[in-house]
């Protein structure tokens, strides 16, 4: 009986006590999942994402976390689709976070996303770019960056924007050739531009698709040299861009222009890979990079000392800066909310209003009813010399934009 | 016809590329009877220590021909015996699971020590290309058209006029009378894989200056690479050598005139085609050799 009692009194006095730190602990930190591909092939920029979160966690907390609790990063590693839903779930009901960040790759996100919002749990991407994630009626999914179709667009509208004047021609006098790699990402990119091509009357000679695994684009670079192709706009990874421009130079094929988007065109590896003299003169529409004008870009200057102080490295590209920049804002809108309840916090996020120009990455912030943000819009930026400076808008403009690809 | 002819030209020159990769397949395939997953693995451990050789030491990557082609053989061994060698009496479907689960272990291990990054060497005449009569041909692909002739040739006599060569065709032929002849065909089987991964040493020290590594490279030759071993008929050096030329010149030219995404479509046509009507592949040694 003494132990029964002994054991009872043990355990009530257990339990008080977790009832006493369990507040007080809760007072200290707030845990918030960071959902990003750590291993596996995505690893290299789902790393370079998630620094742009850390950074931002970093600099709260030093000012006091969000209404003086600490934020606490849970990092989950989804590798693909299936791992990410394991670790979302993972997140969301044994780690218990009160909110995601994520994810870089669109696959992740839309797989993931699914699962926080049956949880209840607010999920912020800071850098897929898939249009659906925000299309699918989600209450709680927020998106701080730009969509591809806001980089398709984008990339069609530099042709009347600033290639056509600076060729000193008219829009529709250049032969466009689409050319995109034909997973998912490139035909959805490619789907965009077509249908934007077609608004601008603009005149698509060639589109082709391929596969990114090719190890051998001859075919593609002699169709559009047959069909005498001015303005190139690819979708593509890493490797198709090297080997593409690398059979562009062996096949003399020298297009007046050639615009990318994200992955294979803004990587330092890229260039590095396909000689800084072959990529002068291509067009990048992205992320904001780091050549960019600091008026436009507050923060972006500080952002960079940070990473510099923190990894001992230049950023790889511009997925660091996006994801600091979407942290930052979303901190700020948790921040305001009362409590951690996904719908209070819904309403913060509505409540944000940033004009273009007054955040680290260029870009304003203001939310659809459906959680994207409406001012998030890609500059134009170019290879110049070795590095990736920004040509368009001209206020953002660091350099002024060259025509043609390659030196020689 | 302009284009026809470079496209032509073209075609060859990737057929030897795939030459050169395949008939180290090819190696391994006929003689081992062990379908080897890995190959590309294989070649993507060779272009890291390519570019390892190039980054450290400043060596050409053709210069390093010699160290990887070691490196590679002694890797390919070494597989043979730690990993192959004990399921050997095992049921097929295990040494699959066996390479296929190399394969996966091989690209991790290179995620985890280079990332994912790409990796190329520093520029050198090789990536040039050079106008032959109004054609462009790169230098570096006139050299792997060479090499292919040459490795084809040389292998295969070393298969018809060496003891060793005709102990390796013994072993292929049957294993249990080769043995009975006093042929110690656990050392041949040996042997004949780090051949095998030698040609693929070669190969990666010879594709390194025109493409860049990354750990997933392997995956972007190997499935050409059984197509063209199956068409060559599994076991014949110059089988896999046409078979390559073939797959080569499909690659080509209906990337051209059909369309750059449905290239695979064709050949892998070519390659259905090729088994139901002819199983044993174009240069096989007739029914039941295989």
């Amino acid at each position: 009986m003494r132990k029964v009692a002994q054991a009872a009194f043990a355990a009530a006095f257990m339990l008080g006590a977790a009832q006493m730190a369990g507040p007080a602990a809760a007072q200290q930190t707030l845990k918030f999942g960071a959902l990003y591909p750590f291993s596996g092939g995505l690893a290299l920029l789902g790393d370079e994402s998630f620094r742009g979160l850390e950074i931002a966690a970093e600099e709260r907390n030093a000012a006091g976390g969000i209404n003086g609790k600490q934020i606490t990063l849970v990092k989950g590693d989804a590798v693909d689709p299936n791992q990410a839903v394991g670790e979302a779930r993972r997140l969301t009901s044994v780690e218990n976070v009160s909110v995601i960040f994520g994810t870089y790759s669109s696959s992740l996100s839309l797989a993931a996303t699914q699962v926080a919002e049956l949880a209840g749990i607010p999920y912020f991407e800071l850098g897929a770019v898939s249009d659906p994630i925000t299309e699918r009626g989600f209450k709680y999914v927020f998106r701080s960056n730009a969509t591809a179709k806001d980089f398709s667009v984008q990339m069609v509208d530099a042709i009347p924007n600033a290639i056509a004047p600076a060729l000193g021609k008219k829009p529709e006098e250049l032969k466009v050739g689409i050319i995109y790699e034909d997973s998912l990402y490139g035909q959805t990119m490619a789907g965009y531009q077509k249908a934007r091509a077609a608004e601008k009357k603009l005149n698509v000679a060639e589109v082709l698709p391929y596969s990114a695994k090719s190890v051998d684009l001859t075919p593609v670079v002699l169709r559009l040299k047959s069909a005498g192709v001015d303005v190139i706009l690819q979708t593509s990874y890493q490797n198709d861009t090297v080997l593409f421009f690398r059979q562009m130079k062996d096949q003399g094929f020298k297009p007046k222009a050639i615009i990318g988007a994200g992955g294979g065109y803004s990587l330092r590896d890229t260039m590095l890979a396909v000689g800084p003299e072959n990529m002068e003169g291509a067009l990048d529409v992205d992320f904001t990079q780091y050549k960019t004008n600091p008026k436009v870009a507050p923060g972006m200057e500080d952002f960079l000392k940070k990473y510099k102080a923190k990894y001992n490295s230049e950023p790889r590209s511009g997925h660091s800066l996006a994801n600091y920049m979407g942290a930052r804002v979303f901190f700020d809108a948790i921040a305001a909310a009362k409590d951690l309840k996904a719908d209070t916090i819904r309403a913060e996020v509505m409540k944000v209003d940033i004009p273009v120009g007054a955040t680290p990455t260029g870009w304003g912030a203001k939310f659809s009813e459906q959680g994207q943000n409406t001012r998030a819009v890609p500059f134009l930026m170019q290879w110049q010399g070795g590095e990736l400076v920004t040509v368009f808008p001209p206020d953002a403009a660091v350099a002024k934009m060259k025509t043609g690809v390659g030196t020689n | 016809m302009d284009v026809f002819i470079q496209l032509l030209i073209n075609g060859i020159l990737l057929g030897s590329m795939y030459a050169i990769i395949s008939v180290g397949l090819t190696m391994i395939f006929g003689i081992v009877r062990v379908v080897n997953f890995a190959h590309g693995e294989f070649l993507m451990v060779g272009m890291y220590a390519a570019y390892l050789l190039a980054a450290k030491f400043g060596l050409h990557p053709y210069a390093s021909v010699v160290p990887i082609v070691l490196l590679l053989f002694a890797m390919g061994a070494l597989v043979q015996r730690f990993i192959i060698q004990p399921l050997l009496s095992a049921d097929e479907h295990i040494q699959i699971f066996a390479t296929v689960g190399l394969s996966t272990a091989l690209v991790n291990l290179a995620l985890l020590v280079f990332g994912a990054d790409l990796y190329s060497v520093p520029p050198s005449t090789v990536q040039r290309s050079v106008m032959v009569g109004g054609y462009s041909l790169v230098i570096g692909q006139i050299v792997m058209f060479v090499c292919a002739l040459a490795l084809v040739s040389g292998l295969h006599l070393f298969m018809q006029s060496t003891p060793l060569g005709r102990a390796i065709r013994a072993t292929a032929q049957n294993r249990t009378a080769a043995l009975l002849m006093g042929v110690r065909v656990d050392r041949i089987y040996v042997i004949s894989f780090g051949i095998g991964a030698a040609c693929v040493g070669l190969a990666s020290a010879l594709v390194m200056p025109l493409y860049p590594v990354s750990p997933t490279i392997g995956t972007y030759f190997v499935l050409t690479a059984f197509v063209v071993v199956v068409l060559g008929g599994m076991r014949s050096m110059y089988g896999a050598f046409f078979g390559a030329m073939i797959i080569g010149l499909v690659d080509s030219l209906s990337g051209y005139y059909i369309a750059p995404d449905l290239k695979e479509v064709v050949y892998f046509a070519i390659f259905i085609a090729i088994l139901i009507f002819k199983p044993t592949g174009l240069f096989g040694l007739g029914r039941g050799t295989e």
